[in-house]
């Protein structure tokens, strides 16, 4: 039988695990969608027929094998989602924050991460498809990637509100004012839907270049600040140790280590 | 003395710097990302201004100045009143801080009506979203401004509220809520220079 300290170690094990797929799952997909496949920077979206056809074709294998590597690991993304979840139940709040943040996540996952891959692919498969149909799925990709902005504004602000709210301090506060940036950023696509060229298309330099730097670093701290709370993690229900006090626990073991 | 101690005695005298900070540190952050992203909504349009200056000046003519120096004044205003009331609160007169807020509140919804009838105004005209370049980052610019203002709200009615429960009255928050006023205050400055006076 396993004694209270081992089964916390096993559960702290777990999300460690938990911690470096959500790594795994943001890195890929920055590879892939920057990278192999180059979807992002988003395409413009007043391409005409034939134009939509060269472009499926300059990307032909790096949208076949990037989104290859999606549909393979793209399920990654359920638990880095879980390891989220996880750390909105630990707080002091309503169970409803985790619930609704998780919900939303996951309906959005099809038609915001895998739309996108199911349409992008169509469009490679036949090169010899009417321009007019590969338009089609170009359009139909990229909205719907871009349609689901709306999910991360709301998942922001369920996530701001907890955190501002909770007393167990599993994140800081300002990573609530952060969230808050974050949601605003969101409502800034919402005219990528009337504007095809310019500023606030979806490719625009508010639509897309403003707000990439700030998704950027929201995602690389809240990967930073789920470190922060596993390490503190005590698997009970009252205010986690401050990030100091850990320190302080860990620094007489590093002097140990350096005398 | 330790080298735990000294950390703990620089960590303690770090918070004694802290507590001297206007209302929540933590609302700093915002108020300083926030800003970077606004700069950069100014730099886009000045950079946009720059490539087609004689359209965006004869767009810019369907503005009302007047309007524009009404709603800055009505917001500077409110900025005043919210200053009195982190006053009042630091003096402990509680009741006059809250009529304070309310003012704060009045304010802000007198400017967010002069504003929606400013957009009434200029659609009726003809100007919309989409009839210009200008107008594109007129209405863009203004509606985010709006977004801030209404959260806003939300903060002034937390302020309200704080002062309203004798045992709730947390100064530090009622900071915080109004540096977040202030936030958006200084961006309607700002957008007011840039949309309605620079020619």
């Amino acid at each position: 039988m396993k004694s209270e300290s081992g089964r916390l170690r096993g559960a702290k094990r777990e999300l460690w695990l938990a911690w470096y797929v959500t790594v795994v799952f943001y890195g890929m997909y920055s590879v892939v969608f920057f990278g192999l496949s180059r979807t992002q920077p988003p395409g413009r979206p007043w391409l005409d027929p034939d134009q939509t056809v060269a472009w499926f074709a300059d990307r032909h294998w790096g949208l076949l094998i990037g989104f290859g590597v999606i549909f393979v690991l793209g399920g990654f993304s359920a638990v880095a989602l879980a390891l989220i979840t996880h750390s909105i139940r630990r707080m002091s709040v309503s169970p409803v924050f985790a619930y609704s943040y998780l919900i939303l996540y996951a309906i959005a996952a099809i038609p915001g991460f895998m739309y996108i891959c199911v349409a992008m692919t169509a469009g490679v498969m036949r090169p010899n498809r009417a321009p007019i149909a590969a338009q089609w799925l170009y359009d139909l990709g990229f909205l719907s990637f871009v349609g689901t902005m709306g999910v991360f504004l709301i998942g922001s602000l369920i996530w701001m509100i907890a955190v501002l709210i909770d007393d167990n301090r599993v994140f800081p506060k300002w990573f609530g004012y952060l969230n808050l940036v974050n949601a605003l950023t969101e409502v800034v696509i919402a005219p990528s839907w009337i504007f095809q060229r310019g500023v606030l298309a979806y490719n625009g330099a508010i639509g897309f270049w403003v707000n990439v730097p700030v998704f950027g670093l929201y995602t690389g701290v809240f990967i930073y600040l789920l470190r922060d709370f596993i390490q503190r993690e005590d698997f009970g229900t009252g205010p986690l140790p401050a990030p100091a006090d850990v320190w302080r626990r860990a620094r007489p073991a590093v002097e140990a280590v350096g005398a | 003395m330790s080298m735990i101690e000294e950390t703990t005695g620089r960590a303690e005298a770090a918070d004694d710097e802290v507590e001297r900070f206007p209302g929540d540190p933590d609302m700093w952050l915002f108020v300083v990302v926030e800003s970077l992203v606004f700069t950069s909504y100014f730099c886009i349009y000045l950079y946009s201004r720059t490539q087609h200056e004689r359209a965006f000046l004869e767009a810019q003519s369907a503005l009302t100045m007047s309007l524009g120096i009404v709603d800055t004044i009505v917001l500077l205003t409110s900025s005043w009143t919210i200053a009195c009331c982190v006053q009042h609160t630091n003096a402990r007169r509680y009741e006059t801080a809250r009529w304070f807020a309310l003012a704060t509140v009045g304010l802000g919804a007198v400017f967010f009506v002069l504003k929606v009838a400013e957009w009434a105004h200029l659609i009726r005209d003809g100007h919309t979203f989409t009839s210009s370049d200008f107008m594109q980052h007129f209405f863009f610019l203004t509606s985010i401004h709006a977004i801030h203002l209404i959260i806003g709200f939300v903060v002034l009615g937390v302020l309200v509220r704080q002062l309203s429960g004798p045992h709730l009255r947390a100064h530090r928050t009622i900071e915080t809520c109004s540096t977040y006023w202030h936030t958006v205050d200084l961006f309607w400055v700002v957008i007011f220079a840039l949309l309605y006076i620079v020619r």
